[in-house]
């Protein structure tokens, strides 16, 4: 016993050394260590920004009002803030490591809440995101669309319009509250119409546990402020004349509800089908709009189904899933796009049947976030 | 307890606020590692594997995602599955890059009234991790009940769900 304590006691004291030093080389990394100003070169110097070293790509972009989405507040879990530093990015962490494809390490893209600024870097940043911008607003206006699914109109109030085309989302900050400790950022489709820039509604569908629907759902009130960025996003219309055939369910209905009245406002006499599906009749919502702009415009056609109807909804519209009502209806889409928006599964499932129809993948658009 | 670091990571995006609400530890003060101990000592006792009872609870959440929140009958057994859209997407605690669609599978048993509530994420954390998450998490699956309602495992109605212990 007494030859094994001090060789317990040799290990213990390697240990509480490497420790320390780890926790040193932290908090000099922290307190002590500054880089400077650098400069971040974006898009072969479209922008050249200069910030103070030490903080996240992500965030020293944000600082200088380019706002790169992510869903986990910079975590390193999500995955969406990544873009390419094609030079000063340094070495991959071994966080990023396994969020990066391989072919995305030889393309030099990155997970930009996890790479620092510590020199001057060159960046591709997507134009779409240099256009976004911060906004404050006041809720305007919280209406029940369904059991779970509420409408949310903001005015704007700093700036006072925004620019957008139907179809992009913007981010809506839920501020911390409770036991989150940092405010959160979830997309959501505009569900207005951008001729009106002064206001913007949002579609949103309570998710059990969510962060940001539960704040909408249980603590946000008309008058409140909010904030936001954006626009985002490259699912809007095309410059065709082809046919349209839409695609949605639930709170999949905001870009939709957008381009219609858009199309409707600007003659944009596109023919188009819209598919909505639901389950029972307590989950629809907007139908007799779209039915009064079905009746009022030729190029328009809304089918609202649903899936598993109870006696007392006294439906006799389509039922089934909206993916085999769009089987029965659409012979031959060779020749159309597709719109689709709603939850992953539903979008997985509505792309293989219109892709069984003939339409080719370049001509399948879709939004898997609504 | 010591943490590594990445252990740290996983612990803190476990915590309520990190990735959802609620969080997936709930009210369990354990350690995380003695969670994961517990849920496995109690599927070895069923005879089964962390994979075993996620393929099964993968299979009805394919079944459920694919009757677009319509109820569906499972195949197998008298269950019937039902998914709840919800956009968006949910990264693992665990940050290995991959996402996961929001929204929750529930499966009852129409006989017994018995039911569970579960997540894509769910799955993969069990299947992946042995991960059942803490007592008092909303989407918490206790492996016995699992295995119970889709019949898998030897003795599962003789198991103790909160020891894992045989009875």
């Amino acid at each position: 016993m007494t030859s094994v304590l001090p060789i317990i006691l040799a290990a213990a004291a390697a240990c509480a050394v490497t420790t320390s030093l780890a926790a040193m080389l932290m908090l000099a990394e922290r307190y002590l260590v500054k880089y400077g100003t650098c400069r971040l070169d974006v898009n072969s110097s479209d922008r050249v920004i200069e910030v103070k070293g030490g903080k996240s790509v992500l965030e020293s972009l944000k600082a200088e009002g380019i706002f790169v989405p992510s869903a986990c507040g910079g975590r390193g879990t999500c995955a969406y803030c990544k873009l390419k530093i094609t030079e000063g990015g340094g070495p991959v962490a071994p966080t990023e490591l396994a969020l990066l494809s391989e072919q995305e390490l030889s393309e030099n893209v990155r997970i930009t809440c996890q790479v620092k600024v510590r020199n001057d870097m060159s960046l591709v940043v997507p134009e779409h995101l240099l256009s976004a911008g911060e906004y404050r607003g006041v809720v305007e206006r919280i209406t029940d669309l369904t059991h779970d699914i509420k409408n949310l109109r903001i005015r704007l109030v700093e700036p006072k319009s925004i620019k957008y085309q139907p179809g992009q989302y913007i981010q809506l900050e839920a501020p911390a509250y409770g036991s989150n400790p940092e405010a959160v950022f979830r997309a959501y489709s505009m569900s207005s119409m951008p001729d009106e820039d002064d206001c913007l509604e949002l579609i949103i569908r309570l998710v059990p546990g969510g962060i940001c629907t539960t704040w909408v759902f249980t603590m946000l009130a008309e008058g409140d402020e909010v904030r936001f960025n954006g626009p985002y996003g490259d699912f809007h219309l095309s410059e065709t004349d082809r046919e349209m055939i839409w695609i949605a369910g639930g709170s999949g209905m905001a870009p939709f509800w957008s381009m219609v009245r858009h199309m409707a406002a600007h003659d944009m006499a596109r023919k188009t089908t819209y598919f909505f599906g639901a389950v029972r009749a307590r989950d629809l919502f907007l139908v007799e709009e779209l039915r009064k702009l079905d009746q009022h415009h030729e190029w328009f056609t809304f089918v609202p189904a649903l899936s598993a109807p109870a006696d007392e909804d006294n439906w006799d519209g389509e039922t089934g899933r909206i993916t085999d009502v769009v089987d029965r209806h659409v012979s031959d889409g060779s020749q159309a796009e597709v719109y689709l928006c709603g939850s992953p599964g539903m979008v997985d499932a509505a792309g293989r049947v219109v892709t069984a129809k003939g339409i080719p993948p370049e001509r399948i658009f879709f939004d898997k976030f609504g | 307890m010591k943490r590594t670091p990445s252990e740290q990571r996983i612990i803190e995006l476990l915590a309520p606020g990190a990735l959802c609400r609620d969080g997936f530890l709930g009210d369990d003060h354990r350690e995380l590692q003695e969670i994961l101990d517990a849920d496995r000592a109690t599927v070895e006792a069923l005879g089964l594997t962390h994979r075993d009872i996620a393929a099964a609870l993968d299979d009805a959440c394919r079944a459920a995602m694919a009757g677009l929140e319509a109820p569906v009958h499972l195949t197998s057994g008298n269950l019937v599955a039902e998914f709840h859209d919800a956009m968006g997407f949910i990264p693992s605690p665990w940050g290995e890059g991959k996402l996961f669609a929001k929204g929750e599978v529930v499966v009852t048993d129409p006989a017994t009234g018995d039911r569970l509530v579960y997540t894509p994420l769910s799955v993969h954390l069990i299947g992946k991790h042995g991960f059942y998450q803490g007592r008092g998490s909303p989407y918490r699956l206790d492996p016995a009940r699992v295995a119970r309602l889709f019949g898998l495992g030897r003795r599962a109605s003789n198991l103790d769900t909160t020891s894992g212990k045989e009875t």
